[in-house]
């Protein structure tokens, strides 16, 4: 499970949490939903550990193991994954290859026997079928020239790959078209299960429909202030978030 | 000892001086040569070009003296793979390859040249010139295939100065390689003057490999005259030094003659290096593609000086310059200074600079799946001089340099 209680997180100056908390058991996806500017980019980058989110107080544990102790990497080999909102470009290094490495460094840090290459290849060439990646985009230098679906295809990829405990997909529907919506959707879908945790962010009803959430969640001035079911995000896509913008 | 020329000198200026007067085979071009070096001096950081790489600063403390004969253990080369025909010079005295040389190369000691005339007003060629003893004269014939790469390791171990030439004439229509490797952990002052010809359609590949201690001053200048239709590609990896500075002079005097001429640093410590180079397009038509990466951790320093000239007569030349630097801590420099002088009007030269940090959102996205702090930074760092260590065409000699960057990623 993973469970934030009363997360306060800043940003500069800036309180973009106020107290936030949420708990997604294990096996179950959860979608967040709010407004721009609401603070979920800010959860999901302070949930993976990045070191310019102070967090004030709070706590946030993965199956009671506290996260917040724990570098981006250790968090990552603790089977956390986050789908980012925009994925990063990076010349000169092969994609395989960083993959692989990263694979391989998760796997050092749990103790486990690294892949060899040749299973590897095998696998990620695999999915990369499943996500809509040829074999020449493997070989290419990790996301350089990638249009922004491509790089969302290569997130999917990873996930599939990773296959870890739980994953927070930040955005991982904006700018793409119905076939890449659809693709998200089958490789959430396959790898749902009772060991694995979703917490499924967006803005939009759209991305729901291919992965049907247990629960959403309403984001609005830095706490959830509404939490239902799936139909929850049918009744935003109606009446917005103006009311819980102006409620937050 | 006569009186001194030079006026105030330094106690390291002045043993030069006590050197250049005791020897007794001076020639005249060698006198002419110390006159000019008189007349320009050790340049300091007040002389355009020195500014941030300043040997007489530099060399001010250094014993004033000759570097001892060295009977070190030499380890052996990373380039044994590629079965190099060998030279060493050893603090400056040459050591001719001990097999008998391929057919159409020769090999031999020679006078040092009189002057390079490009070079007339740079003082430590002026030095240079004036000081070498015997100079390393090889030359391939015109038309001989030429398997096996030449190596040149110049080695400095100890202290004091020591000086070198070498000559290198490339038949037409040959294709050749020349590795060379600066070593040892020395702490003396060690000037090399290399000159080389390309001559008609000849394809030079020239490699250099800095890999000397921390306290090593070193200053090499390659000047290659490249002829028509010939080619000169030299890619170079430096760890620098306390100063470390490799000039390139490139002249292509006929038409459709062609260049490469890349270079990364890693520098670390308070170590410093200065890649300088000079191209001169004077043929039409000719190809320059010029790319420097420096990463510079802790107190080290990257200089980067480059210069395309264009000559009113070359036209359609084609050159393209881009220097970027890492800086990996608040404390480390990066100087900069890319540069086009052109006075033809059909042309395309472009050149670019850039000095940045490592990208944090790059470093964040990295350790989010799952590479701790240093094998991210390592990473993003060996993909920054991936680009120069990646056009490398010989295999074993990128393998090398791969080596030598991921050492130092190691250490970093």
């Amino acid at each position: 499970m993973l469970k934030i209680d009363d997360l306060h997180v800043a940003v500069g100056d800036a309180e973009i949490l106020k107290g936030l908390t949420l708990e997604v058991p294990t096996g179950e996806v959860h979608a967040l939903m709010g407004p721009n500017g609401s603070g979920k980019s800010t959860l999901s980058h302070a949930v993976a550990g990045r070191d310019d989110y102070e967090i004030a107080s709070g706590s946030v544990t993965l199956d009671g193991e506290d996260l917040l102790a724990l570098d981006p990497n250790e968090r990552a080999a603790k089977g956390l994954f986050l789908s980012f909102q925009h994925p990063m470009e990076i010349p000169g290094v092969q994609t395989m290859n960083l993959i692989r490495t990263a694979l391989n460094a998760q796997k050092k840090a749990r103790g486990e026997e690294e892949v060899s290459a040749a299973d590897f290849i095998r696998t990620i060439r695999e999915k990369a079928r499943l996500v809509g990646l040829d074999d020449a985009k493997l070989k290419r230098p990790f996301n350089v020239g990638f249009s922004g679906g491509e790089k969302k295809r290569m997130e999917m990829l990873q996930l599939a790959m990773f296959e870890p405990r739980f994953a927070i997909m930040d955005e991982t529907d904006s700018g793409l078209d119905i076939d890449a919506l659809k693709m998200v959707g089958e490789v959430v879908n396959a790898l749902r299960g009772p060991d694995r945790g979703f917490l499924v962010i967006t803005h939009y009803q759209r991305l729901l429909e291919y992965i049907k959430p247990d629960r959403v969640h309403v984001l609005a001035g830095g706490r959830i202030v509404k939490s239902g079911g799936a139909r929850l995000a049918h009744e935003l896509e109606k009446s917005g978030y103006e009311q819980f913008i102006e409620a937050a | 000892m006569s009186q001194s020329l030079l006026i105030n000198p330094s106690a390291f200026e002045a043993g030069l001086e006590a050197i250049f007067a005791a020897r007794s085979t001076t020639n005249e071009a060698q006198a002419a040569a110390f006159a000019r070096f008189v007349k320009l001096r050790l340049p300091n950081r007040k002389v355009e070009g020195w500014k941030w790489s300043d040997i007489s600063a530099a060399t001010r403390k250094l014993a004033p003296e000759n570097a001892p004969e060295s009977a070190q253990i030499i380890a052996p080369t990373p380039f044994a793979a590629l079965d190099p025909i060998e030279c060493r010079i050893v603090n400056g005295r040459i050591e001719l390859p001990a097999e008998p040389a391929a057919e159409g190369f020769r090999c031999g000691l020679s006078d040092p040249v009189a002057t390079i005339p490009e070079l007339e007003t740079h003082p430590v060629a002026a030095l240079n010139v004036a000081l070498t003893g015997k100079a390393l004269e090889m030359e391939i014939a015109e038309g001989v295939s030429f398997g096996r790469p030449i190596l040149i390791r110049h080695i400095n171990t100890g202290v004091g100065f020591s000086f070198a030439q070498t000559v290198l004439r490339v038949g037409a229509g040959v294709r050749a390689a020349l590795i060379e490797t600066y070593e040892g952990d020395g702490a003396g002052f060690y000037s090399h003057l290399f000159h080389t010809v390309a001559r008609d359609g000849a394809v030079l590949e020239r490699y250099v490999l800095h890999d000397t201690g921390p306290d090593s001053i070193v200053h090499a200048i390659c000047a290659a005259k490249v002829d028509g239709a010939a080619r000169f590609d030299q890619t170079s990896l430096s760890t620098g030094g306390r100063l470390a500075r490799h000039e390139t002079h490139v002249h292509y005097w006929d038409p459709k003659s062609a260049g490469r001429i890349n270079s990364a640093a890693l520098l670390c410590g308070e170590r410093h290096n200065d890649f300088t180079t000079e191209v001169l397009h004077l043929g039409e038509d000719c190809a320059t593609r010029q790319l420097h990466k420096g990463v510079a951790a802790d107190r080290g320093r990257n200089v980067f000086q480059g210069k395309f000239h264009v000559k009113r007569g070359a036209q359609k030349t084609d050159a393209q310059m881009a220097a970027n630097a890492l800086l990996l801590s608040e404390t480390a420099e990066a100087n900069h200074k890319p540069e086009l002088e052109i006075y033809a009007d059909d042309v395309e030269c472009a050149h670019g600079s850039a000095v940045g940090a490592l990208d944090e959102d790059a470093l964040f996205y990295l350790r989010q799946r799952g590479l701790d702090e240093h094998e991210a930074r390592a990473l993003l760092v060996d993909a920054f001089v991936g680009e120069v260590v990646d056009g490398v065409e010989n295999e074993i000699v990128r393998e090398v340099f791969h080596a030598r960057v991921n050492a130092w990623l190691e250490n970093v």
